[in-house]
């Protein structure tokens, strides 16, 4: 792509991010090639809005994420974050010393809230230890925010000297919320964040994580591979397809008409939960398997299992173009194609 | 048992003696299953429903006891087992499982052998339940592959399951499960660790093989999308006892127990309307120690009755289309 429009609201700014793993092989370690797990990424997030990242496993949605607060350092492309006082920082140049200053303004949720927290802190220390690590060291003052912190995220601040074995999933998801949030970040990315929890207990976290944006002005980037919760949160949804984003467009013109094939055929596979529908639904599956992101063959990545591709899809690779509507496509022939969304009337 | 079930359930009580206590995991379960039927079982984690799945293989962890209740299967030439009151061991339950039930798993790489290949796999149970020659086997196997559609049938005999991928593991199992031509297969959340398209793909799969070898399937997963999709009948599950029982348009538009509603409210409907928030339902499932008296769901209710639901256990009530549920609300 040659260049995306960042708007002047933007918050986050990703440009052709790349992240290549080697793949080392042999006596010698010798790199034979390398697992293209993000390549060519380019997007932004406006203030206040929460993007929405869907894929399917190995799709590279959790890399993008983790390259974002520089968890992995990026083979290429350039991302760039706008920080409260409304300075641009290039952070793929950024030394660690840096980054760890950035870091107050940009936070992370994990998914599984068991392997995310440290079984031999008590809460006190496992919200606190974001605080101490910019140098806060004063024990009342700890015990106030962190008080204050988990009262925000619907828990008990009695309970700060208790282990996190004691709690149940949900709530260990708080913690990782309340932990998240000491700084007062003004960006966060959620990485499956409720996958892991059961529907009624996902349906709180969803909430809490709303009503947190609306009380402090927060930016989401949302990860996850359920379509329907990405329908509920997100302003506007990218698609991931073999470490590439094949299509980026707002919420409600997304699920009307997706541009690109993988997003329809994503569409198709959503089990719906209205017997009728379900019924009514005429199942245009894709074929196949998703592409190795070891091996992407020369051309677009989706072509091996995409109804329309021509000859030209297996030739060449399309770039990401934008499109009337502030959408983006990578696609050679979505001008042509008039695809089917999600089908609401019934 | 009445004539036209394969399977019938009644009044199942299983429970852990722990050292904590006393876990009461499954407490009075009642459902049936006619052949050809879909039931589909959906709950929350720790709601009991692969426990009540795995009691009709009479393959409950060594731990746990049966208190209460009985678990009846009818073979294809019309004789009725008893099956809790089989050995676990027994000639019959060898024989039933995998010969007249088969069963897929929610992750086929750890039900399946790591060392064996796919064919010599599928050729066991065969040799176990069948009298076909070697050669006779190695085609029936191959047919199976063919059946699930895997590509290059003949080939994939020789794979073993780490060169697959999920869902070609998923549908190697499959063929395992389908190999006696079982009348009832059991399938414990056999999509949730797959993709969204993989996923469609082995729904797919499972109706039409339902439709073609008409057999009866019992469906477990969380997901109420996974539910409207396959069940002909849904049985809703929580803290181990199943609320609700309903033909799935009754469970989706005419749900009578206050715990239906409010998972189908909690849920994101994907229907273009834009809703500020999800319904949730208040608190938490209760501890499996301490179970709430009266109607285990009363603590996180919105509808409950107060001197009645928390003192009762409510009893089924009956309605129009075999629907049933148990809560006070509907009882006069």
């Amino acid at each position: 792509m040659t260049n995306i429009h960042v708007p002047d609201d933007a918050l986050i700014s990703v440009e052709k991010l790349q992240m290549h793993f080697p793949i080392k092989k042999g006596f010698l370690g010798r790199e034979q090639g390398a697992v293209k797990a993000v390549d060519d990424v380019s997007f932004y997030i406006r203030k206040g809005e929460t993007l929405g990242i869907v894929g399917e496993s190995g799709s590279g949605k959790s890399t993008t994420a983790r390259a974002l607060l520089r968890a992995y350092e990026p083979t290429g492309g350039k991302i760039r974050f706008k920080d409260p006082d409304g300075v641009w920082h290039d952070l793929t140049h950024k030394s660690e010393a840096e980054m760890r200053k950035l870091r107050q303004h940009m936070q992370m949720i994990f998914q599984d809230p068991y392997a995310s927290l440290n079984p031999r802190m008590t809460l006190l220390q496992l919200v606190s230890e974001p605080l101490v690590n910019i140098g806060v060291t004063n024990k009342s003052e700890l015990e106030d925010r962190v008080a204050d912190l988990l009262s925000k995220v619907g828990l008990r601040p009695e309970n700060m000297s208790r282990y996190p074995h004691a709690f149940s999933g949900g709530q260990r998801q708080r913690i990782g919320i309340a932990r998240a949030l000491a700084l007062n970040p003004t960006f966060i990315a959620a990485d499956e964040s409720v996958s892991a929890l059961d529907v009624s207990i996902a349906a709180q976290t969803i909430n809490l994580l709303q009503d947190l944006q609306e009380q402090m002005g927060l930016t989401y980037l949302f990860i996850t591979h359920d379509l329907s919760m990405v329908e509920h949160i997100s302003d506007r949804i990218g698609v991931m397809y073999a470490g590439r984003l094949v299509e980026v467009a707002d919420t409600a013109s997304f699920f009307e008409q997706p541009l690109h094939p993988y997003s329809e055929a994503l569409l198709a596979a959503i089990p719906i939960p209205d017997p009728k529908r379900a019924r009514a639904k005429k199942r245009g599956l894709v074929k196949g398997e998703v592409a190795d992101p070891a091996n992407l063959p020369v051309g677009c990545a989706f072509a091996s299992r995409c109804p329309h591709a021509s000859e030209l899809c297996h030739m060449s690779n399309p770039e990401l173009t934008e499109t009337a509507g502030g959408r983006f496509v990578r696609c050679h022939h979505s001008a042509d194609l008039k695809l089917q969304g999600a089908n609401y009337d019934q | 048992m009445q004539d036209e079930t394969i399977l019938e359930i009644t009044d199942l009580n299983i429970c852990f003696e722990m050292r904590e206590g006393t876990v009461n995991a499954v407490n009075g379960v009642n459902f049936s299953v006619k052949p050809g039927e879909v039931l589909g079982i959906v709950g929350e984690s720790g709601s009991g429903k692969s426990l009540s799945a795995r009691s009709i293989m009479n393959l409950l962890p060594r731990n746990a006891t049966v208190t209460n209740g009985s678990v009846k299967f009818r073979k294809s030439d019309g004789e009725v087992v008893d099956i809790l009151a089989e050995k676990r061991e027994s000639r019959k339950m060898r024989e039933l499982r995998g010969g007249h039930v088969g069963m897929i798993f929610q992750e086929p790489m750890t039900a399946l052998s790591p060392v064996h290949s796919i064919g010599k796999q599928i050729m066991t149970t065969l040799s176990l339940h069948t009298d076909l020659s070697k050669k006779a086997q190695v085609e029936r196997a191959a047919d199976l592959l063919a059946m699930v559609q895997m590509p290059k049938p003949m080939e994939m005999l020789k794979k073993y399951p780490h060169q697959l991928s999920g869902g070609m593991r998923q549908r190697a199992m499959i063929a395992m499960a389908l190999s006696c031509n079982p009348s009832l297969l059991l399938a414990d959340e056999p999509t949730t660790a797959l993709d969204v398209t993989t996923e469609a793909q082995i729904l797919d799969l499972i109706m039409s093989l339902q439709d073609e070898l008409n057999m009866a399937v019992i469906f477990i997963t969380h997901n109420f999308g996974v539910v409207a999709e396959i069940a002909d009948r849904v049985s809703v599950m929580y803290l181990g006892n199943a609320v609700e029982t309903a033909a799935v348009d009754d469970i989706f538009y005419n749900p009578k127990h206050p715990y239906t509603r409010a998972l189908l409210q909690s849920i994101p409907r994907l229907d273009g309307q834009k809703r500020r928030r999800l319904q949730t339902i208040e608190g938490m499932v209760p501890d499996p120690f301490n179970l709430p008296t009266g109607c285990v769901f009363h603590t996180r209710c919105a509808e409950k009755m107060a001197g009645k639901c928390t003192s009762q256990i409510p009893e089924l009530t009956y309605f129009e289309n075999d629907q049933m549920a148990r809560c006070h609300l509907h009882q006069a």
